[in-house]
């Protein structure tokens, strides 16, 4: 079960995610914690750049991630 | 006569409208400058409702009030330091969830908060239904809907907010419980604390909390105090 | 003594609630709060079984588009430094011949000392730079626009990737963009960059980003030296400029400011349509920055200058003679390499220094002819070849910023150890890169 997970650069647009883990730096961390993003919360993929980065849906707000910080963050389908 | 004066200080996250609000309150009349030792703008103006001089700080807007960045730091030390008589929390009706996990933390700062439901329209839009009452109650905190950018609302925020300064409504929210075997934490903690010199500046509640997130310019202050 | 206790029952409370949720506390903590309001929202908000697509999806589908993204946003560049310049062209002209008139009279006023620094002095230098004020808030005013309707966190989003492979950020470029209209709103703009290291590099290339003030020095010396081409020639400057910024971005991330860059996380609120007085008050805030500072130190350079150019007494304004004259006699020898060891141009760089507007002024009146014909003047007196004109605008682009930038970026940095390191680097930098134009450019032409 621990291998469900995929970082979320791989997923693909429109469905919808939930995230089960975020494997950061407390920086970071606390960052997307202030933003809503914590896990078990439930996201959805709005579009991929060719760079890796995500625009997410989230909390009903819209969220640009950099690649680095989505190859972070681990997410499942829901 | 001389008029009384309130001082409150306007909180938000980015793009929830602060700005606006803080334009409809003050007019033209504002006054731009930095705040001391940081590079972060102070804008201040002033208003002038039913017999009181209102002084309005827009603080920095943040998405919260750990030590992250200057502008949370300066956002958070307003409020501890200088001790405004409240704090109006901006929230963006559009996005309820993130925006009151800011006021959900100003609420532990012990500071009287009025909660300014801004943007109803862009809720209303995307046909969100929305129970004023009910979050009032569940937070013990005063909500006012607003449309800033069409000025609606404007009086009834400055009606409550001088209802508030008069002590003559409920502002002082509701404490989150964070399960039992934090709240023991957190009791231990704050005995410790209550014997310190900063017990007498700081709520030693909100202190014990801040110390578990790891908020680091509280345990800068509390090394300071042990080094003397 | 209390206060050791209290950080020691804080590392034992975290260690005992790590071990019981296997989470850090303040995820705990954060968890609850969310709780909290889930909880209470799940009653007091209620959303449609469907989330209708706003408009403001719609439009990013073409605007955060894997294709689209980076050309439309490169033809909005464009299109606003159109829209800027277009508009700027007969505005600055206008301003140009008020001054002149205005100076004209002041030039009449007894005693002649007082005319002088009337004319010469205060009209004359504060006269070009208000000038700018045309496409500086024109360009602020594009910005607002931009920034207003919400997209500007969709282009900072769209050229993160690219900014981070020259060693910036997402979040650098609009204070890059800014630095095309003056450096000092620009410089300031980068306080939105969290990271040290990120904000530091934009702030210290920023004054590759060739400001207003410069355009009159290309114009003007394009247009006498390369008339066929002069558009061309000063579009160059702006591209050079642009190099040479990404280029020291890169050496100082593997150099000085070595580190991981910030992470890359960004709201991009829902488009909304600007409201005029909201695009005037942005346009006013940075705006009122290029007018206070540069107003304030300008007008005191410009007075120091006139001194300058005025003693020992009696002497003819700014000739070789001055104390001026003397200043950039002495220091011309160092551009004799790139092409303009005169001290004519030395003399000027000096005021560039203080006021990168200056440049031009101080040549007119060096050569006393008006700015129509300085251009002639300055090819037949100091025999300067379209070689030497274009390294002189490449020094004058890339040189020492201007002291109200060198201000603006002691302001930021609080040190004045990297004020001093921006206006020394950019000099060194700009010496190498118009010494070798002109000494390369020698072989083949």
């Amino acid at each position: 079960m621990a291998n469900e997970g995929m970082p979320l650069v791989m997923a693909s647009p429109g469905k919808l995610l939930t995230v089960i883990g975020i494997n950061a730096g407390w920086g970071l961390q606390r960052r997307l914690t202030d933003m809503g993003l914590t896990p078990g919360i439930q996201i959805r993929v709005m579009s991929g750049q060719r760079a890796g980065s995500v625009l997410i849906d989230l909390r009903g707000s819209r969220l640009g991630l950099g690649r680095g910080v989505a190859q972070k963050i681990l997410v499942k389908e829901s | 006569m001389a008029k009384r004066e309130i001082v409150i200080a306007l909180a938000g996250n980015p793009n929830s409208g602060k700005t606006t609000v803080f334009n409809n309150l003050t007019g033209a009349k504002q006054h731009v400058g930095n705040w001391p030792g940081v590079t972060v703008e102070k804008k201040e103006g002033n208003c002038s409702f039913r017999g009181y001089s209102i002084k309005v700080v827009d603080l920095p807007g943040v998405y919260s009030l750990t030590a992250y960045s200057p502008d949370e730091v300066v956002a958070r030390n307003f409020i501890i330091d200088e001790k405004p008589d409240m704090v109006v929390d901006i929230v963006d009706a559009s996005n309820l969830e993130r925006n009151l996990y800011l006021a959900v933390q100003i609420m532990e700062m012990g500071v009287p908060l009025i909660i300014a439901l801004n943007m109803m329209d862009a809720a209303e839009s995307r046909r969100y239904k929305i129970d004023i009452e009910a979050i009032s109650k569940e937070m013990g905190v005063s909500v006012i809907p607003m449309v800033a950018n069409r000025n609606k609302g404007t009086d009834e925020l400055l009606e409550e907010i001088v209802k508030v300064a008069e002590g003559r409504t409920e502002a002082s929210g509701v404490r989150i419980e964070y399960g039992r075997e934090v709240e023991n934490e957190i009791s231990r903690l704050e005995e410790a604390i209550s014997e310190s010199p900063l017990a007498s500046r700081y709520s030693p509640k909100w202190l014990a909390v801040k110390l578990l997130e790891g908020d680091e310019e509280v345990i800068k202050k509390f090394e300071e105090v042990r080094s003397g | 003594m209390a206060n050791a206790d209290v950080l020691k029952i804080r590392e034992e409370s975290l260690a005992h609630l790590k071990s019981i949720y296997g989470d850090e506390a303040e995820t705990v903590i954060a968890d609850a709060r969310y709780g909290f309001i889930s909880g209470l929202l799940k009653d007091a908000l209620k959303k449609p079984p469907i989330e209708r697509v706003d408009l403001s999806d719609k439009i990013d589908k073409f605007v955060i588009n894997r294709w689209l993204g980076i050309p439309l946003f490169l033809a909005l560049m464009y299109g606003m430094f159109q829209f800027v310049f277009t508009l700027s062209a007969p505005l600055m002209d206008w301003f140009d011949q008020f001054f002149g008139w205005i100076g004209g009279y002041a030039a009449g006023v007894s005693p002649e000392w007082l005319g002088s620094l009337l004319a010469d002095g205060i009209i004359g230098g504060l006269g070009s730079v208000l000038t700018f004020i045309p496409p500086i808030f024109l360009l602020f005013i594009a910005i607002a626009i931009l920034e207003d309707c919400g997209y500007m966190s969709r282009a900072a989003f769209v050229m993160d990737r690219l900014m981070h492979k020259v060693g910036l950020h997402g979040r650098s470029f609009i204070p890059m963009i800014l630095g095309f209209g003056c450096n000092i709103p620009g410089i300031m703009a980068c306080r939105t960059i969290e990271n040290p290291r990120d904000r530091l590099t934009t702030i210290l290339i920023n004054p590759f980003m060739s400001c207003g003030a410069r355009l009159p020095i290309f114009v003007l010396l394009a247009g006498a030296f390369f008339t066929a081409n002069q558009g061309l020639v000063v579009f160059s400057m702006y591209i050079i400029g642009i190099i040479v910024a990404i280029i020291m971005a890169l050496i100082f991330r593997k150099s000085i400011l070595k580190g991981p860059s910030g992470h890359f996380v960004m709201e991009l609120p829902p488009y909304r349509m600007p409201t005029i007085t909201g695009v005037l008050v942005h346009m006013w805030e940075r705006g009122q920055l290029f007018l206070k500072k540069a107003g304030t130190i300008i007008f005191g350079a410009v007075v120091v200058i006139w001194f300058l150019s005025s003693m020992p007494w009696g002497v003819e304004y700014a000739s070789a003679d001055s104390w001026i004259g003397h200043i950039g006699g002495f220091i011309a020898p160092i551009f004799a390499p790139a092409g303009f060891g005169q001290w004519q141009a030395g003399v000027s760089l000096i005021f560039g220094f203080l006021a990168k507007e200056v440049v031009v002024g101080t040549m007119g009146a060096i050569f006393a002819v008006e700015e129509g014909i300085l251009g002639g003047a300055i090819a037949s007196q100091l025999g300067w070849t379209p070689l030497v004109a274009f390294a002189f605008m490449v020094f004058c682009l890339l040189y020492m910023p201007c002291v109200a930038a060198i201000g603006a970026i002691r302001g930021e940095t609080r040190s004045w150890k990297w004020a001093g390191f921006a206006a020394l680097y950019t000099t060194v930098v700009a010496w190498i890169v118009a010494t070798l134009i002109f000494q390369v450019g020698s072989l083949f032409v």
